[in-house]
């Protein structure tokens, strides 16, 4: 029964949008209320392969998620190892330090962050949307990290360099090593939340910086539904990917 | 090394307390002291990875007091093996060759000997979660000694291990620091460890060193009350040290050699002490103790008598005596250590 429940829900919640998903994007003409289109085209799959708008917004959507997942990284490394090794009210501030930009809805974040932004020179361009992409994706990733390293037996490190390691040996050989498959799903995370992003890029991008996300809301609101489903198929695509890669247990590191 | 006045600390807590001690190369000393004494502080102290507050330590001539772990020339081994997960056996072994970046094939020579040393050769290239818990044990010492530090320090490395892979791991260490001759320190807190392993052994008592010693010496001359009692010395008996210079008891008088003082004093004894006479003290057998490697049987004075608390006496495991039987013990003077009553 149970199997029968979970099989109708990923037909109804998964494959029925994809597949409606998929028809709008080679849809020619298709009026209510036909149940399949009357025609078919590979127009907007055409364009997308010979370079136009919509391949740049991809091009653009790719390099600003896989920077950010990143520089995130890069960044909430050590912001949740050290949340993680403090301890008492330090520990406390750095999870609410770190979890107030994962709470704080986009709009009033961008809302937020675009003055700042303009008075820096950042606004309307690709660096300061990644920027204001990496304000969420910082804390989020912290608290990741944070996660992280409270599960990481520190002493293994200890062993290192008592062996002869420097802190940087410890680094590369030890450590990274060791949290290799959680950095990945870190990077896949930060990634996904660039990718997804609405508000942010629309407040500090204005119009100027074109996304996937973007271009979907665009081509609905012009009525180009064939567009807008080859978009938002487009904008499917990595987080199906991440879900199929990542494991149970991403949190757990290798015990030594 | 030597260690000199060392004052350390354990978190917000006083760890050590002016400690003082040297270790040749190749001497094995062991500590030995109550959980919380401050042995693992100690360790961590000389392996630069806890906070030294005062005192200063050398290691091959060398002050490293202020050097960071990895230019000390010591390595701490905790008490549980942390193999390096994501590394095989072989790279394990191999890693504090590759961290001092020796050449490629000299790597190799020394880890295949280390990992001879423990015989554990044909497993080189297995992953560390498929080993058995004593070979995880034995790869971590192997790769403690491939470099071949001057200080080796194992934390508790046996305490929790089943009789059969202590033996194997303490064979382990005992073959390594033979072949490798390091300056081996050990803490535990199991004394009968403490006299398999060490040339020298050492009392960790509240924080202080309180007595350093050959273990047979330390094992029948306890300089303390509080170190018999970490023994586990059984046999405590009350009296009075006259003008004299002799120990009366119930049990008898012991003539002293002048080093305690007149007054009120207790007698310390292990059960060998003990011996069963005919013109001996008569105790009544009130139970007899089986266990694997001797029998004891705990009597008391027939009739009351202040101050003669039981008594732990020797018993022979293949004729034990009864509950309730009544036999004659005399006590070896030169087998008693006696304190002062005051004496911690």
């Amino acid at each position: 029964m149970i199997r029968w429940m979970a099989f109708a829900w990923a037909v109804a919640g998964i494959a029925a949008p994809l597949a409606i998903l998929g028809a709008w994007s080679f849809s020619g003409t298709w009026f209510y209320p036909a149940l399949l289109p009357r025609s078919w085209t590979f127009e907007s799959w055409r364009a997308l392969l010979s370079g136009g708008s919509l391949a740049h917004a991809l091009l653009v959507s790719v390099a600003m998620a896989t920077v950010t997942g990143v520089v995130g990284c890069v960044v909430a490394i050590p912001v949740g190892r050290l949340i993680a090794r403090s301890t008492g009210w330090r520990r406390h501030v750095g999870v609410a330090a770190a979890f107030l930009p994962v709470a704080t809805p986009p709009i009033a974040l961008g809302a937020g962050l675009q003055y700042s932004f303009i008075v820096l020179g950042l606004a309307g361009s690709t660096v300061g949307v990644i920027c204001a992409h990496l304000v969420p994706a910082v804390g989020y990733l912290s608290l990741y990290f944070f996660a992280v390293f409270t599960a990481f037996d520190t002493r293994v490190e200890e062993e290192a360099r008592s062996l002869g390691a420097a802190p940087t040996q410890v680094w590369l050989r030890v450590t990274l090593p060791i949290i290799r498959r959680q950095l990945a799903a870190a990077i896949a995370f930060g990634f996904l939340l660039s990718w997804g992003q609405f508000a942010l890029t629309l407040l500090i991008g204005g119009g100027v910086v074109h996304t996937l996300s973007l271009d979907v809301f665009a081509y609905l609101r012009a009525g180009q539904s064939r567009y807008a489903a080859t978009a938002a198929l487009l904008l499917i695509v990595p987080p199906m990917l991440v879900l199929a890669a990542s494991r149970p247990g991403a949190l757990r590191a290798e015990a030594p | 090394m030597r260690v000199a006045d060392l004052v350390a600390a354990f978190g917000e807590q006083p760890g050590l307390d002016r400690v003082s001690f040297d270790v040749a190369q190749g001497e094995r000393f062991v500590v030995v002291g109550a959980s919380g004494a401050g042995k693992t502080t100690l360790l961590r102290a000389v392996a630069g990875l806890a906070p030294v507050r005062g005192g200063r330590i050398d290691v091959a001539g060398r002050d490293v007091t202020a050097l960071p772990p990895e230019r000390r020339d010591v390595v701490y081994l905790h008490q549980t093996p942390l193999l390096f997960p994501h590394l095989s056996v072989f790279e394990n072994v191999a890693f504090p060759l590759r961290v001092r970046r020796t050449r490629a094939a000299e790597v190799i020579k020394l880890a295949r000997e280390a990992l001879a040393a423990v015989r554990l050769e044909d497993l080189a290239d297995r992953a560390p979660r498929t080993l058995s818990g004593g070979q995880r044990h034995r790869v971590a010492l192997a790769r403690a000694i491939v470099a071949r530090p001057a200080v080796l320090l194992l934390d508790e490395p046996l305490s929790s291990l089943d009789p059969t892979l202590r033996d194997e791991v303490r064979e382990a260490i005992l073959a390594l620091q033979r072949t490798y001759r390091p300056a081996l320190v050990l803490v535990t807190h199991d004394f009968d460890e403490a006299g398999l392993i060490a040339d020298r052994v050492a009392v960790l008592v509240d924080r202080k060193i309180v007595q350093t010693a050959p273990p047979w010496e330390l094992f029948v001359r306890p300089a303390t009350l509080a170190v018999a009692r970490l023994l586990g010395v059984p046999n405590e008996v009350h009296g009075v040290v006259t003008a004299e210079g002799v120990f009366t008891s119930a049990l008898g008088c012991i003539a002293l050699d002048g080093s305690i003082p007149q007054g009120a004093a207790l007698a310390v004894f292990r059960p060998d002490a003990v011996h069963t006479t005919d013109t001996g003290t008569a105790v009544r057998v009130a139970e007899v103790r089986h266990r694997a490697q001797r029998t004891t049987a705990v009597v008391a004075l027939v009739g009351s008598q202040a101050g003669v608390p039981a008594l732990e006496i020797p018993a022979d495991a293949h004729a034990p005596p009864r509950v309730g039987d009544v036999v004659r013990i005399g006590l070896d003077g030169t087998r008693v250590s006696i304190f002062p009553r005051e004496a911690p």
